[in-house]
């Protein structure tokens, strides 16, 4: 059982499992779900590391799938990532329709990651990303009608970043004969310059729809914004680290002598740097939350590129790093969005205010996840930023820097306005009977909260399985102890002194306004301010809410007004008007059709030397 | 755990005389800003008084238990800050815990306080409070940019990330920052006055237009814990600075001396100008300043 067959069997399986348990008994579909995730992810911890577990042959095909450290990172971060997201499903999708639909998808798409990341042939990949991108793009039509259109976006870049890896996948099988990975690691810097260039570039284009590099990333918001919130914290948390397993994969294991790959890696990096900065840009003015997180979530991937492919060992247990994190405090910003939905009702951060009182446990894990995206310390995202700028500060990249700098800090802006749309502000009578979300809504979240705490506090932990897989990209690893972090000219981080230090600072200013004078201290509400001697009137709400970065937006001028959707399309819409120029072949007249038959056999009989090789 | 009587010391006097010295140099500044404004200001140590009497204020008031926290994430940010800038160079009593952290870390713990206090504020539910933090956050977009250019050549030119190495890299007069790499000198104290909040870049502040913005519903004890904060706060970069471009110091006596040169810099250029508007400040930020610190980097890198 323990063995890739048992993981992808044990999913696929409960996938058709709980379609057929929804039709029969609704109740035990839920934890069938949820009891083959835990096995999955079980077998996916247990599994032992560089092993090929599964080879066969199908035609003159190899399809190997086996294990290796990095492999069993994501697979891993799948895992818990689907077991969470199934629980928080149980209470957010009850009585909801179609939920036979909604878990085979959800189990599918967590099969097809399992897939890919057991993948060692590129034709198993190709297969298991096909899985993936069709059952989520299942789950992302779920919900309604109009979000047919939106899927369609999704559908037509994940169709050509595949298709970009099949063409990949053909030019290397015809140059190698055989695409399994063991031969086209060693064989790759045989083929030709041509071959080598294209076949890296087409798979970095397939692989970046799904990490969602600008200009691919045209999908994300509007696919994030249309999908169950429960769906969207794999899909942002695991589904796109699917495309950095790939990218990393091909900057580090197709290892060819010439040197144009240092260029690759240089816009690359670049690219990624631009995709963190323009993105956080595009998140600072959102209005709905899904949309704000989608755009962040594009951001983060930004920075994890870069991490790749600057390519120092520091930078890439970076990437790593934030890869794990990433899917971390982005579920549980998703949750707290799903969990303000199930309650409330909306996701519009112009609506919703002041839930704080109502809904603590949620307040405080966003507040977490909050705190980690931005990288501020004591927790894990503080070790990811960490590390990535003290690698791009060693390597020299010092205009990278920046851009991810600003990128970083342009980052507090959005994410304070999630938390404070919804949580802080003047409350609001129409939500006065918002209770807080059920356990098995609050525990995942709250879970993950700790894990970003923890992580901050002994990044060491979290550093071990990451160094191995850094190790299987053939880079060597970075020094660090449990609590301590260093870099190359020997400077160190101690995150010991640094929570001892916060911590007793913070609980002594605790200790100190709670006790001072106690019995005086009184709570008011929110409509009790300081507005210049007014009282607000009972239905005035004065949260400031509309525009809130209006000076920003100010600020930033002409910068946001080039778009690449506007682009796409009017690629689409002169792409339309060609082919409806082209639908003009079909007259309906019979007598034009055998104009066609006779024109085409005239062609046919003057051309004959060129196309048949013989004069008629 | 052995108990370093000595690095104790350090560690409870810190505080405290950046408390003393942050809060005289608030008052002194108050008589410069009015002998320039024609008038006597208030004696210099009013702002010691003025805290003091927060201190013994019987009742406060807060909105909620976030807004009870924001001034203890603010005080611990200031003085976790604090302990990681070595106040006097080769001290053992005043080092602290600057060889355990280094200027990637500084920079995030200093916006640490800020966003623990931003979200104090928003529990308060008055609109002009969050409108001072979303100008506050707007403006720390532009002068973060030039700052950490200054930063990062400083941080080449040295290849260290640790205060404590640039500090011995800075033994001689000559040796000082401020004349290896003026430029990146001229982009940190451009910096400077974004940080510190003088006019013109006290639109988060703002007294005549926002009711002194995000701390208008703070009084009595969350006050008095927000201005000791901020004097600390105010001492901890003044600090910096003087170690990163001035060579630091060995006795409290040259340290005063060069913080408040320093000091004196976001002063005079407060005292003679008027408010800038958020995005004016904003795009003040990225154009020269961050000039500078391209040309301190491009200076380096060569």
């Amino acid at each position: 059982m323990i063995s890739i067959t048992g993981i992808l069997g044990i999913t696929f399986g409960a996938a058709l499992l709980t379609f057929l348990l929804h039709h029969l008994v609704p109740k035990l579909r839920n934890i069938v779900a949820i009891l083959a995730i835990g096995a999955t992810g079980y077998i996916a911890w247990q599994l032992p590391i560089d092993s090929y577990l599964l080879h066969f042959t199908v035609g003159s095909f190899d399809i190997v799938l086996g294990n290796s450290a990095y492999s069993q990172l994501f697979a891993i971060l799948v895992a818990v990532l689907g077991l969470f997201a199934l629980i928080y499903s149980h209470d957010f999708m009850a009585g909801k329709e179609r939920l036979g639909y909604y878990y085979m998808n959800f189990l599918i798409s967590l099969g097809g990651m399992y897939g890919i990341v057991y993948s060692q042939d590129l034709i198993s990949l190709f297969f298991f990303w096909e899985i993936m991108t069709w059952s989520s793009f299942m789950l992302v039509i779920y919900c309604c009608k109009d979000a047919q259109k939106v899927g369609l976006k999704y559908f037509v870049f994940s169709a050509i970043g595949a298709y970009a890896i099949l063409i990949a996948l053909v030019l290397i099988y015809s140059s190698l004969g055989s695409v399994t990975f063991i031969k086209v690691f060693t064989g790759f810097s045989s083929m030709s310059f041509g071959v080598q260039l294209s076949s890296i570039i087409l798979l970095l284009v397939g692989f970046g729809v799904k990490a969602a590099i600008m200009p691919l990333h045209v999908w994300a918001p509007a696919a994030y914004s249309r999908s169950p919130l429960a769906f969207t914290a794999v899909f942002s948390g695991a589904l796109s680290k699917m495309g950095v397993f790939g990218i990393g994969i091909v900057l580090f294991k197709f290892t060819s002598e010439s040197g144009y790959f240092s260029y690759v890696q240089t816009t690359l990096a670049w690219i990624g740097a631009l995709t963190a900065l323009l993105a956080t840009l595009y998140a600072v003015f959102q209005t709905d939350a899904r949309k704000l997180l989608a755009y962040s979530s594009v951001s983060q991937l930004g920075y994890i590129i870069v991490g790749l492919a600057v390519g120092t060992p520091m930078s890439i247990t970076a990437a790593l790093f934030l890869v794990i994190l990433h899917g971390a405090f982005k579920a549980i910003l998703f949750f707290a969005t799903g969990a303000v939905y199930y309650r409330t009702g909306s996701t519009d951060m112009n609506e919703v205010t002041g839930l704080i009182r109502k809904m603590p446990f949620t307040f405080f894990s966003a507040l977490l996840g909050i705190i980690a995206v931005s990288g501020v310390p004591p927790l894990g995202g503080f070790i990811s930023k960490w590390l990535l700028y003290e690698s791009l500060i060693e390597n020299n990249n010092y205009f990278l820097i920046i851009v991810v700098f600003a990128a970083s800090t342009a980052a507090f802006l959005y994410l304070y306005r999630f938390i404070f749309s919804f949580w802080l502000g003047q409350e609001e009578k129409e939500f006065v009977d918002v209770k807080e979300v059920p356990w098995t809504m609050k525990g995942p979240m709250v879970i993950l909260a700790l894990f970003t705490l923890v992580t901050g506090l002994y990044p060491g932990l979290l550093l071990a399985p990451i160094s191995k897989a850094v190790a299987y990209l053939g880079v060597s690893g970075v020094s660090y102890e449990t609590s301590v972090l260093f870099n190359s000219w020997g400077n160190k981080i101690d995150m010991n002194n640094v929570i001892a230090m916060i911590t007793v600072v913070f609980v002594s200013a605790f200790i100190f306004l709670s006790i001072k004078n106690r019995k005086r201290t009184r709570y008011v509400t929110t409509k009790d301010i300081h507005t210049s001697g007014e009282i607000p009137k009972e239905n005035e709400n004065l949260t400031y809410k509309l525009d809130f970065y209006k000076p920003f937006e100010r600020a930033l001028g002409n910068l946001l007004k080039p778009s690449v959707d506007k682009i796409y399309n009017r690629i689409a819409s002169n792409l339309e008007q060609a082919f409806d120029h082209l639908r003009y072949i079909y007259t309906g007249n019979g007598q034009t059709y055998a104009m066609y038959v006779v024109v085409f056999l005239v062609i046919l009989i003057l051309f004959s030397e060129l196309i048949f090789g013989v004069k008629l | 755990m052995e108990l370093n009587w000595i690095k104790i010391a350090g560690f409870i006097l810190t505080p405290i005389i950046a408390f003393v010295v942050g809060v005289t140099y608030g008052g002194i500044v108050r008589n410069i800003t009015a002998r320039v404004q024609n008038r006597f200001g208030p004696p210099p140590w009013q702002n010691l008084f003025d805290i003091i009497k927060l201190y013994s204020k019987k009742t406060a008031i807060n909105h909620g238990w976030m807004q009870h926290l924001g001034p203890a994430f603010a005080i611990t940010a200031s003085i976790t800050s604090l302990f990681f800038i070595p106040i006097l160079r080769d001290s053992e009593m005043f080092s602290l815990l600057s060889f355990n952290g280094d200027l990637i870390f500084l920079l995030y713990m200093m916006v640490f306080g800020a966003l623990g206090m931003a979200l104090g504020v928003g529990q308060t539910g008055n609109p002009n409070a969050a409108i001072g933090v979303s100008r506050g956050l707007s403006q720390m977009v532009g002068y973060e940019i030039p700052f950490v250019l200054a930063l990062v050549a400083i941080m080449i030119q040295y290849q260290t990330t640790n205060l404590n190495d640039i500090l011995s890299a800075q033994s001689q007069f000559t040796d000082w920052i401020i004349f290896q790499n003026p430029f990146a000198f001229i982009a940190g104290m451009l910096a400077l006055l974004g940080m510190m909040g003088y006019a013109p870049f006290d639109v988060v502040f703002a007294p005549a237009e926002l009711a002194s913005g995000p701390p208008s519903e703070f009084g009595g004890k969350y006050l008095a814990l927000m201005q000791t904060s901020g004097s600390i706060f105010a001492f901890a970069k003044l600090t910096l600075f003087a170690d990163l471009f001035l060579g630091g110091a060995e006795n409290f006596g040259i340290l005063v001396i060069k913080t408040f040169a320093i000091y004196m810099f976001p002063v005079f250029v407060g005292v003679v100008n008027p408010r800038f508007r958020t995005e004016q400040s904003i795009q003040f930020f990225w154009k020269w300043p961050t000039a500078f610190g391209i040309l301190a980097i491009i200076m380096v890198a060569w």
